[in-house]
This record gives C-alpha cells, sequence and structure tokens, in this order.
C-alpha cells in the first residue's frame, strides 16, 4: 500500500515537472525550428486536457469514491465556463461587431442596456466568485432535494441527467440572456492581456496544471481522512453507514459540492483556452463522456482520472482527425471494453500483471486471489 | 431553347367535339388563346355558368397545366398533357374538349411538357380565377373542397358572395359546412351600412363562436354604437369558445403525448422496472424500430440503395402504389418489433448478461452501445433524417366543434392501449409471464426451482426491447426519424418509469399520461413549450422528494433497499 | 405515572406491509441495563421489531420511546444511533473493503458531522479503546485485513466490536451466534454476558442452547405473529404450553 502511494506520488511530482515546467519553459524559450520547441498549438491542446484532468477528478470523487454516478458534472463544468464567459464578453468592449458596448448578442436580440446580473460580471473577482457559487449553489440546492429523499444509485444517475438536460434546454433559450444557441466566443481580453496571445494562453495554461495539482492533492487529503472512510463506508454499504450514525446523506451532499465547486473550476479554467463555451457543453452525454475518461484511467484513484482524461482526449483528437466517422465508434466499444473486462482502469494493469505473474508460480495460494470489493449497489 | 417543329395535318375530330359539347371547355380555349389581353379574359371566365369541367380547367391553367402550342401553319391551339410517361418523358396531348389531336402520320400526338409554352397568368387573371373557382367550389361534390370554399369565401367578406352563400345554405345538408356558410354570411353581413344587420351578425358570429372573425370583431368593438356593443359580447362569447376548444385540445394533444411516453417507456418498463437494467440503448432500439419501418417503406415504394462501410446493400422495389402501398405499415409494425427484439436479444447476450449485478455499469456500458448504435445509423442512413411517409389512412384529421384530432395521434392512443393490454396479458395469463415474474422477483430462487432463468432473461429483454421497436414504428408516424431519433425520447421515457414507480406497469401508465397533461397544458398556459418542459422536469424532482419511489412503489419487508 | 422509568417501551405498535400484519398492537418494556432475549418463531416479527427500533421503517401507529423522552418513530436511523442505539445485524453487516481497524474507527463514539470527520485525528485513549475491543473480540492479529475476507464468524464478532467501539446504551444483536461452531458462540455468550449490565441487551436468537446460556435467571420474550405470546424466565416460558405449540413444539428436540 505504502509503495504503491509513493509510486503515484512519484509519478504524479514526475508528469507536474514536464507538463508544469518544462512544456511552458520549451514552448517561451526554445528556438522555433528546434526539435524541442513546444507550439503554441500544442500548450493550447494539453491546457484542455489538463482542464478536462480536473474535471475527471471531480466525476471520480463522486463515482469512484462515493459511489454517486453523477451526469451533472458537465453542467457544472460549463456553468462555471459560462460564468468566467460572463466576464469575458463583457471585456471584448466596443471591439464586437456591433461597436457596442453590450454583447453582440444582446444587441442582436434589441437590448440597449446590459441586464442588471450582467453589470456586476465586469469584475473579475465577482465572475471568479461566481464561477464556484452558482454551481455549488445549485448542487447544493438539487443534492439536498435529492439525498433528502434517499434518491440514490441509478436513480440519481438518472435524476442528474434530467438536471443536466433541462439546464441545457434553458440556457438554448435566448430569453435566458445567456447567448443562446450560440453561447459566448470571440473573447478579446483576460486581465488586461489578450485572450489569444500565446503569452496568455501559456499563462492559462500554467494555472489550470497548477489547479490541477491543487485539485489532486486537495482530493489526495480529503479521501485520507476519516470523511473518505465514511466516504467509501457509503460507497460499499450505504445502509451500514446509517446504522453507523452517519448521516449518509450530509456527506454525500458536502462530496456533490465540492465536486460542483471542482468541475466549475475546471469549466472556468477551460473555456478561456478554447475561447468558446455553449450549451451543447452541456448535455448528459457530455458528462458521460468525462464517465468514460474515469473509467478507462481507473476509478477510485486520483491518478487515474487524470490519466484517463489526457489518455482518451489524445486519442479523440486523433481519431476525429484521421478516422472522424470512426471516432464514435471507437470511444463507445473503448467504454464497452472498459467495463466489461478492465473495471478498475488502465491503472489497475501493472498490478494485475504482477497478481496474474504471482498466480504462476504458486497457483494455489488462496491469497493471491484478485478481491472485488462489493459492487456498488443501488 | 430546344424546339419541336412538327409537320401535321389538324383533323377535327368533329364527333367528339359535339358529343361533349361544353361550352365551358371552347370559352376556356378562347380564354387561353387571348393571351395577353387580361381583361377580356376575365369578362369572358366571369360570363361563364360554373361547372366541374370550368373548375377543372382552370385548376389545371391556374398551375400551368395548359400549353400553347404552335402549328406548322402558325395557328396557335391550347392543349393539355396526359396519361403516362413513355421513354423520352412524353405525354399524349389532349384538346381542352378532351379530343386528341394527331401528328402527319395519324398517330396521336405525343409532346414533351418541357417543350411548350405554358398559357401565362397574370395575378389579376389569377385573382379572378380563384373568386371564380370559390364560388364554382360551393357546389362542388366533395366535401372538404366545399368547405374550402365557403371558407374562402367568408373571409373575403364580400357582400356580393351573399346570394350565391345563401342559395348554398337552403341546399347544404352537411351540418359542418352549414355552419361554416352561416359564419361567412355573417361575416359579410359585417360590412353592411346598416347597424341592425351588422349588430345581428355580430351575435351570429358570437353565437357560433366563430374564432376567425376575432379581429374584424375586434375592429368593430372599437367603433361606437349597437354595432360595437354587439360585438364586443360576441367577442367574449368567442374568448369563451376558445378557452373550451383549447382546453379539449390541450387535453387530446396530453392524452397523446402520454400515449407517445407510454409507448416509449412500455419498453423501458419491462428492461428497466422488471430486470433492473439500465438500458442508455433503448432509445436507440426505438430508432431500430423506426429504421425498419422506413426500410419496409422504401421496399414498398422505390427501393433503397445503402452503402454502410464501402458495402452494398440493395433493397428490391415493390413499385407498390394505392392501397398496396398504404398497407406497407401493417408490415412494418411486426417487422419492427422483430428487428429491435433481435438486436436486443443479441445486446444482452453480448454485454448486458455480464452486468446483472451491476447497475451502475450496465448504465455505462450500455451508453457505449448507444454510442455505437447512433454512428451506425448515421453511416447507413446518413446523418440527416429520412423521409417516412404516413400512409393515407393515418393522415389528415379530424375536426369536431373547431378542435381538431390528427388520425396518426387519434391512433397512436389506440395502439399505446392496444399494447400496454397485450402486455399485461402476456404478463399475467401466459406460462411465460409467470416465468418472467418469477425470475424479476427472486432470480436466485426461480434458479433453484428449476427455472432457466438466463432464458427468461434473454427472453424479457427481448420484449422490452421489441417494445421499444414498436414505439419507434409509431413514433415515425408522428415526428422525424433520425439518428438521434432516441435520444429525444430517453430522458423522458426514463422519467416515466421512475415516476411511475420501478416494477409497476400500471405506475408506467399513470405517470405516462400524468406527464404527458402537466407537460401540454403548462405549454398552454406559458405559451412556451421549452419552460414548460424545464417545469415538468423540476416537477418530477419535487414529486419525489414526496414519493422516492414513484406513485406505485413495490415496497415489500425485503431487507434488500 | 410514578412507574419506574424504562429504556425503551414500545405500546400498541402496529405495522404491515402490503397488508402483511407484521407486528400486531406490541407492548415492549424494558429496564436499562436488562439483558432480554426475544425469541419465536420465523415471520414472528422480531426482525421488523428492530427495524422499528432502529428507524429503518416507521410504526403504522403506536409509539416506541427511548429512556421516555425520545420518539424513535419519528427520528431517522442516524439519529436513532447517535442515541445510543446500535444494531447488530442478522447477517454480518461489515464494511468489506475496510481494513477491520477502520471499521472500528468509523465506530468509535463521537461527533459524526462532515467537518468533524474531516479534521478528525485518532487520540491516543481511542487508540487504546480500539487495541482493547481487538483483543476481546479476538482479532488483534487481523487488524489491517480488509473485513470482507474474514470468516463468518469473526464478522460477526467484529460487528458486535463495533457495537463497543459506539459505547452504545442499547446493544440490538439479531442472531449472533447463526454460523459459528459451538466453541465460538459460547465465547460470544460469554461475550455478551460480560456487557450485560453496563448495557441493555436485546438478542434475538433461534439457537434454544445458545438462549439457555445467555437468559438464566433472566427474562425471555416470546413473540408470536407479531405480538407478545409470553414474556417470564427461560424455564417458565419453555414449559408454557402455548409457547410450546407455536414454537418450541417443533424445536424441544435441540
Amino acid at each position: 500500500m505504502n509503495t504503491k502511494s509513493r509510486t503515484e506520488i512519484l509519478a504524479a511530482a514526475a508528469l507536474a515537472l514536464v507538463l508544469l515546467v518544462f512544456m511552458p519553459a520549451l514552448n517561451a524559450w526554445a528556438p522555433e525550428n528546434s526539435f524541442f520547441y513546444v507550439s503554441n498549438f500544442t500548450i493550447n491542446v494539453w491546457g484542455k486536457y489538463l482542464a478536462y484532468g480536473i474535471l475527471a477528478i471531480s466525476v471520480d470523487l463522486l463515482w469512484g469514491y462515493t459511489g454517486l454516478l453523477s451526469l451533472g458534472q458537465a453542467l457544472f463544468f460549463s456553468l462555471g465556463g459560462y460564468m468566467i464567459g460572463m466576464h469575458l464578453m463583457l471585456m471584448i468592449g466596443k471591439l464586437g461587431q456591433y461597436k457596442s458596448d453590450l454583447p453582440d448578442f444582446l444587441v442582436f436580440l434589441g437590448h440597449w442596456f446590459l441586464p442588471a446580473f450582467w453589470r456586476p460580471f465586469a469584475s473579475f473577482a465577482f465572475a471568479a466568485l461566481m464561477v464556484f457559487l452558482i454551481p455549488m449553489l445549485l448542487a447544493k440546492v438539487f443534492g439536498y432535494l435529492a439525498f433528502r429523499s434517499r434518491i440514490k444509485g441509478v436513480y440519481f444517475s438518472i435524476l442528474t441527467q434530467a438536471l443536466t438536460y433541462g439546464a441545457s434546454l434553458m440556457f438554448f433559450r435566448n430569453d435566458m440572456l445567456m447567448g443562446g444557441n450560440n453561447g459566448f466566443t470571440d473573447f478579446k481580453f483576460l486581465l488586461g492581456g489578450d485572450v489569444r496571445s500565446a503569452a496568455t494562453q501559456r499563462v492559462l495554461y500554467i494555472c489550470t496544471g497548477i489547479a490541477l495539482l491543487a485539485v489532486y492533492f486537495g482530493c489526495r487529503w480529503l479521501t485520507r481522512t476519516k470523511f473518505g472512510l465514511v466516504q467509501r463506508a457509503i460507497r460499499d454499504s450505504e445502509t451500514r453507514v446509517l446504522f453507523s450514525g452517519y448521516s449518509a446523506a450530509n456527506y454525500k451532499l458536502f462530496v456533490f459540492v465540492v465536486a460542483a465547486g471542482i468541475a466549475a473550476l475546471g469549466g472556468a479554467l477551460y473555456v478561456p483556452q478554447v475561447g468558446i463555451i455553449n450549451p451543447s457543453e452541456m448535455t448528459p452525454d457530455k458528462s458521460l463522456e468525462a464517465v468514460v475518461w474515469v473509467a478507462v484511467g481507473g476509478r477510485g484513484t486520483l491518478f487515474g482520472p487524470i490519466l484517463g482524461a489526457i489518455l482518451v482526449n489524445a486519442l479523440k483528437s486523433w481519431a476525429t482527425q484521421a478516422i472522424p466517422d470512426m471516432w464514435l465508434i471507437l470511444l463507445g466499444s473503448l467504454f464497452l471494453v472498459v467495463v466489461l473486462f478492465l473495471p478498475q482502469g488502465i491503472i489497475s494493469i501493472p498490478s494485475k500483471v504482477k497478481g496474474l505473474l504471482n498466480r504462476r508460480k504458486k497457483p494455489s495460494d488462496p491469497e493471491g486471489r484478485v478481491l472485488r470489493p462489493n459492487a456498488p449497489l443501488s | 431553347m430546344h424546339r419541336l417543329f412538327f409537320h401535321l395535318i389538324l383533323f377535327l375530330n368533329f364527333a367528339s367535339l359535339f358529343v361533349q359539347a361544353s361550352p365551358s371547355a371552347s370559352m376556356v380555349e378562347k380564354a387561353v388563346l387571348l393571351e395577353d389581353k387580361t381583361d377580356e379574359q376575365i369578362s369572358l371566365l366571369q360570363s361563364l355558368e360554373p361547372d366541374l369541367e370550368l373548375i377543372n380547367l382552370l385548376t389545371l391553367w391556374k398551375e400551368g397545366g395548359i400549353f400553347l402550342f404552335e402549328t406548322t401553319d402558325h395557328q396557335k391551339i391550347a392543349l393539355r398533357l396526359d396519361g403516362a410517361k413513355d421513354a423520352d418523358e412524353k405525354q399524349a396531348a389532349f384538346y381542352l374538349n378532351g379530343s386528341f389531336p394527331k401528328d402527319t402520320s395519324g398517330k396521336p400526338l405525343r409532346l414533351l411538357a418541357s417543350d411548350l409554352n405554358a398559357a401565362e397568368t397574370d395575378s389579376d387573371l389569377r385573382t379572378a380565377m380563384k373568386s371564380i373557382l370559390d364560388l364554382a367550389g360551393l357546389s362542388s361534390p366533395d366535401k372538404s373542397a366545399r368547405l374550402q370554399a365557403v371558407e374562402t369565401l367568408g373571409m373575403e367578406q364580400d357582400p356580393a358572395r351573399l346570394p350565391a352563400l345563401r342559395s348554398r345554405r337552403q341546399k347544404e345538408t352537411d351540418a359542418q359546412i352549414l355552419r361554416s356558410i352561416s359564419e361567412a354570411i355573417a361575416l359579410a353581413e359585417l360590412k353592411s351600412s346598416e347597424p341592425e344587420t351588422v349588430s345581428n351578425a355580430c351575435r351570429t358570429l358570437g353565437d357560433l363562436g366563430s374564432i376567425r372573425s376575432q379581429d374584424v370583431l375586434k375592429a368593430i368593438a372599437k367603433t361606437t354604437g349597437t354595432p360595437a356593443r354587439s360585438a364586443q359580447d360576441a367577442l367574449r362569447k368567442i374568448e369563451q369558445h376558445l378557452v373550451y376548444v383549447n382546453t379539449w385540445g390541450t387535453l387530446f394533444r396530453g392524452l397523446s403525448l402520454g400515449s407517445v411516453l407510454l409507448v416509449a417507456a412500455l419498453g423501458l418498463a419491462v428492461t428497466f422496472g422488471l430486470m433492473g437494467i439500465i438500458n442508455m440503448a433503448h432509445g436507440e432500439m426505438i430508432a431500430i424500430g423506426a429504421y425498419t419501418t422506413y426500410v419496409v417503406q422504401c421496399i414498398f415504394g422505390p427501393g433503397l440503395e445503402l452503402s454502410p462501410f464501402g458495402f452494398h446493400l440493395s433493397f428490391p422495389s415493390l413499385q407498390a402504389t394505392g392501397w398496396f402501398y398504404d398497407s406497407y405499415f401493417l408490415f412494418a409494425i411486426p417487422l419492427s418489433f422483430l428487428t429491435a427484439a433481435c438486436a436486443g436479444i443479441a445486446l444482452e447476450r453480448c454485454v448486458i448478461r455480464f452486468l446483472y449485478r451491476r447497475p451502475l455499469e450496465s448504465l455505462l456500458a450500455t451508453w457505449g452501445v448507444s454510442l455505437v448504435l447512433q454512428q451506425l445509423f448515421r453511416l447507413t442512413f446518413g446523418a440527416n433524417n429520412v423521409q417516412v411517409a404516413s400512409p393515407s389512412w393515418l393522415s389528415g384529421h379530424w375536426t369536431l366543434n373547431d378542435v381538431s384530432f390528427g388520425w396518426n395521434r387519434i391512433f397512436v392512443i389506440g395502439f399505446a392501449l392496444i399494447i400496454v393490454f397485450c402486455v399485461f396479458q402476456l404478463l399475467s395469463r401466459t406460462p411465460l409471464g409467470l416465468l418472467i415474474r418469477a425470475v424479476m422477483q427472486n432470480r436466485s430462487m426461480a434458479a433453484c426451482m428449476g427455472v432457466r432463468t438466463e432464458r427468461v432473461n434473454l427472453l424479457t429483454f427481448g420484449l422490452g426491447s421489441g417494445l421499444a421497436g414498436l414505439a419507434g414504428a409509431f413514433l415515425s408516424q408522428i415526428g422525424n426519424v433520425g439518428p438521434s431519433l432516441g435520444q429525444s425520447y430517453i430522458v423522458d421515457a426514463f422519467m416515466t418509469v421512475v415516476v411511475g414507480g420501478v416494477g409497476s406497469l400500471f405506475g408506467t401508465i399513470y405517470s405516462a399520461f400524468g406527464i404527458g397533461m402537466a407537460d401540454q397544458s403548462l405549454q398552454q398556459i406559458l405559451g412556451n413549450p421549452v419552460l414548460g418542459k424545464i417545469l415538468v422536469l423540476a416537477g418530477i424532482i419535487l414529486f419525489l422528494q414526496w414519493r422516492p419511489s414513484g406513485l406505485f412503489s413495490t415496497r415489500s419487508r425485503s431487507i434488500d433497499n | 405515572m410514578s412507574q419506574k422509568l424504562f429504556q425503551l417501551t414500545a405500546e400498541g405498535v402496529n405495522k404491515s406491509f402490503d397488508g402483511f400484519h407484521a407486528i400486531r398492537d406490541l407492548n415492549f418494556h424494558l429496564e436499562a441495563g436488562e439483558l432480554r432475549t426475544v425469541i419465536g418463531p420465523n415471520g414472528a416479527g422480531k426482525t421488523t421489531f428492530l427495524d422499528l427500533i432502529t428507524g429503518r421503517t416507521q410504526p403504522d401507529s403506536g409509539k416506541i420511546e427511548f429512556e421516555g423522552v425520545h420518539d424513535l418513530g419519528a427520528m431517522s436511523e442516524h439519529e436513532i444511533y447517535r442515541l445510543g442505539i446500535g444494531r447488530k445485524f442478522q447477517t454480518p453487516t461489515v464494511y468489506t473493503d475496510h481494513t477491520v481497524a477502520e471499521n472500528l474507527l468509523l465506530s468509535l463514539a463521537g461527533n459524526r458531522g462532515v467537518f468533524a470527520s474531516l479534521f478528525f485525528r485518532l487520540d491516543s485513549t481511542q487508540r487504546d479503546k480500539i487495541d482493547e475491543i481487538l483483543t476481546r473480540i479476538n482479532l488483534s492479529s487481523h487488524r489491517n485485513r480488509k473485513a470482507g475476507t474474514l470468516a463468518h464468524g469473526q464478522k460477526q464478532w467484529l460487528e458486535i466490536g463495533m457495537l463497543l467501539a459506539q459505547d452504545a446504551k442499547l446493544l440490538l444483536v439479531d442472531e449472533p451466534a447463526a454460523g459459528m461452531t459451538d466453541e465460538e458462540t459460547v465465547r460470544t455468550g460469554e461475550l455478551l454476558l460480560s456487557l450485560a449490565g453496563k448495557h441493555t441487551i436485546i438478542v434475538i436468537e433461534h439457537d434454544m442452547l445458545f438462549v439457555r446460556q445467555i437468559s438464566t435467571g433472566r427474562k425471555v420474550t416470546v413473540l408470536h405473529q407479531g405480538a407478545v405470546l409470553c414474556e417470564g424466565p427461560v424455564d417458565s416460558v419453555q414449559s408454557n404450553p402455548k409457547v410450546i405449540e407455536v414454537y418450541l413444539g417443533r424445536k424441544h428436540s435441540r
């Protein structure tokens, strides 16, 4: 157990060093035609992957550690993105197509004044606060209702799916005044810097990396406290937890709200890097895609989801270019294969191989049996 | 432009000319040949007594179906083309009176429509033609044509039409048309200069609850005097009538949406409710049913060529027409059930049987399957929606007191009731049903009693998927069929089952109609479909606060929660 | 109302499931420190009675009170637990994916709030307590083993240990001897007897040998069809003709 966690820490540190120090440094200072140069495009793509990594951890914190398969994480992710997007929209100023102080879509909808709820978003600090506040508040209200009435297992999944679906319907509407179908795009400035410039993108990339690292260590701490014990106890046997005197509902609510905040942070870092946010990011399918990353990487670990997010998205980047027609089939099959044959994800491959080798050495050893934890039943 | 020159002798077929001696045909021909002189054409046409021949010819003319043909001796004649096209796309030519010209070799003349100039009509002429046609339509033997003519005349509000309308009222026997005629007369009378007549007309319109006269009445209500008061009274009455119509309309739409939900959720009530499997690919099972219907339709019609992954798949064409073509749907229903059931059985064998004890994993795995299937649909049938034409006996609607009931919707309601009945019979009256219920209640116990649970699982899942396929066949009649068809129903279907109470078919029925009604009523009240849907979703979440296990919970003493 | 204060009182309790009347007009009184054994044939409502006390289900009518002040019918499971009522289930339910020590740690008395558990640190008295319990339930050598890998009897003991860690005032023990060897059964009986007096205990059991072991000189309650059939010392109960008819008539051969 101890050596395993040490290997994980070492791997995380090595990865952090490469991603956070070497890559941005090579992007900034290596000559452009040298072998070591890291292009702006690469930085941008990896920034995206890391933001997805944050989303993946939020999914895993719920699914892998607490047994709650939330299909609402894409909603919190895009809500975070929308909040920072509102600030970015106001920062465009008169550079929009209509040369107005108002965001273009508001002009297009015939508005003359900025709606009241838009105004405070001119302040970055306020927007940054809202990034966490709004999704966590929504999670708190929804979670309170859902957990209070003991909705769990697949019912929870179905209900979060409905929540996400309902929210996306709402954001598709123009009179929500959140950009409707097209959402927000054409961002210009963030904290005075040009959003599209290589320097800003690099800073955003580094911020995303640091955020991911912070989230990783934060969750690592969380899952190792007594809270983490209760969390996993809820996953394995919620009824028993109640008879041990813990209010499972409160614990689940807390994790749900924290996970919503983490997902929102990911979204807020994602949007300035990709330069667009619209309601299609909010669908239950996007949540499920994040679940694939976690499943592929290995749920119930913290390193697995990050690995999964990077690998699956790298695969996606390649496949949507090379074999666009086959991508969805590939994604679906990947999911099937992982669920059926590798439920603990690729991170479990080394120990599986080791187990297999051990078993071959002493075939009758009962301790060599791979123990499967109780499946998190309803 | 390509022109044909014919050397032909025109034989005048005297016999046929005199036998079919209808003045209309020759007068219309005369009018056609007047070409640009619109005023003369109009007065000529208006002088004619309307009869069937005139209606047919004018309609044809309006639609560009009468052609001008120049003979070798530069004489212009009016022709129409008819009959089947031959290999060169040519059709037989006829004079307007029905006789046919012959070419030099004495054979009937055949011409190509694109080689000819259609007799032109300008807007004045077309207006005149339309009013002639409308008047003539009053005496049309076809009921719907008559109704349409009356309604058009009513909207014209031309007092000059009054005599024609009144005389029709004497002869008319159909109640719906009589009501329309009264409405049209009253509408025309509103233009009268006598306040008394106008007031009476207002009263009539109010009593009739005439929805389409609202705008006119509002204009009158703004004036002063007795007519204004009558108009206000009438508007109030119409408003009441409108509420009545909307209520019944909403009720009907709610009922029909409810049956759509029921049909879509019934399969899920079996796989999810009874078996406890979260099949996210249920929507794609629906899509399989819908695409099967599409393929069957294509086989009955023009045939179908598909080329998924470079393979070439060709479906033969039966070239069916008429009632035979319309019957395609009757073949499509069982086929949809079978294809979806087979797909379901394959899914059960390959994926789900490994996941019976892991519901969350079955959710994820079937979602993967759903992605793959969606993409397969896209690659096979294209990313766009395919056209599924309703058979004629499912199109059209039935209007009762301004509330219109679409035949396809009525059919869906009826169909939903029938399959629910059949499923109930299957589960409660047949040996298979007994086995299914036994296995679903306690798998291991049933296995101990010698039930082959594997096979029962397989059949139950096949049944659920087959029901989804049936749903697809019917949804293809009322909505679009495309790769993401299933996605638009899956959330609603799950909600329906959850609200109804998992494991209770009765609950599913109640909740389907409840959600359908709530959705349509909210839409009606809020005037906004999306907002209505969001409210329904919010309502469901709140409902589950009150009844966490749905309407009809199957809670028992079992320790397993 | 100058009667003796009971630790647990149930008066006129009724509960039915889908028409099946599991508990009918049940009256039950338990003094503090008592060790009461409840016996009864299958379907007598024993487990349902425990479910009602622990808040797993709510009574249709009647009142269940703890220490004369807490109405258990209106409270949720974890609230009831926090009053000091612990339960050992019929089938052993331990946290299979946690180690033995972690199982006990999760059951230790103390604040069970979310934030308290976030900043929880195991102090030395708690550490000692866990060690002491581990010795008592004979699992010291297995403290870092995952509970799911324990043998059946060991799981039963661990579950009793979890009740001890909780410092429960009232222990509800459902068939503790099920699936144990004779030797283990005797040890379990001794364990329970050593707890009596300090804790109030309700034991539900089928095994009459075991019942005799733990209830000599104590009261036994016989449940039948959801109501109390008779109550008294184990010998008089065993010789009661009504009891023999419904229950012992089939069991006295043991």
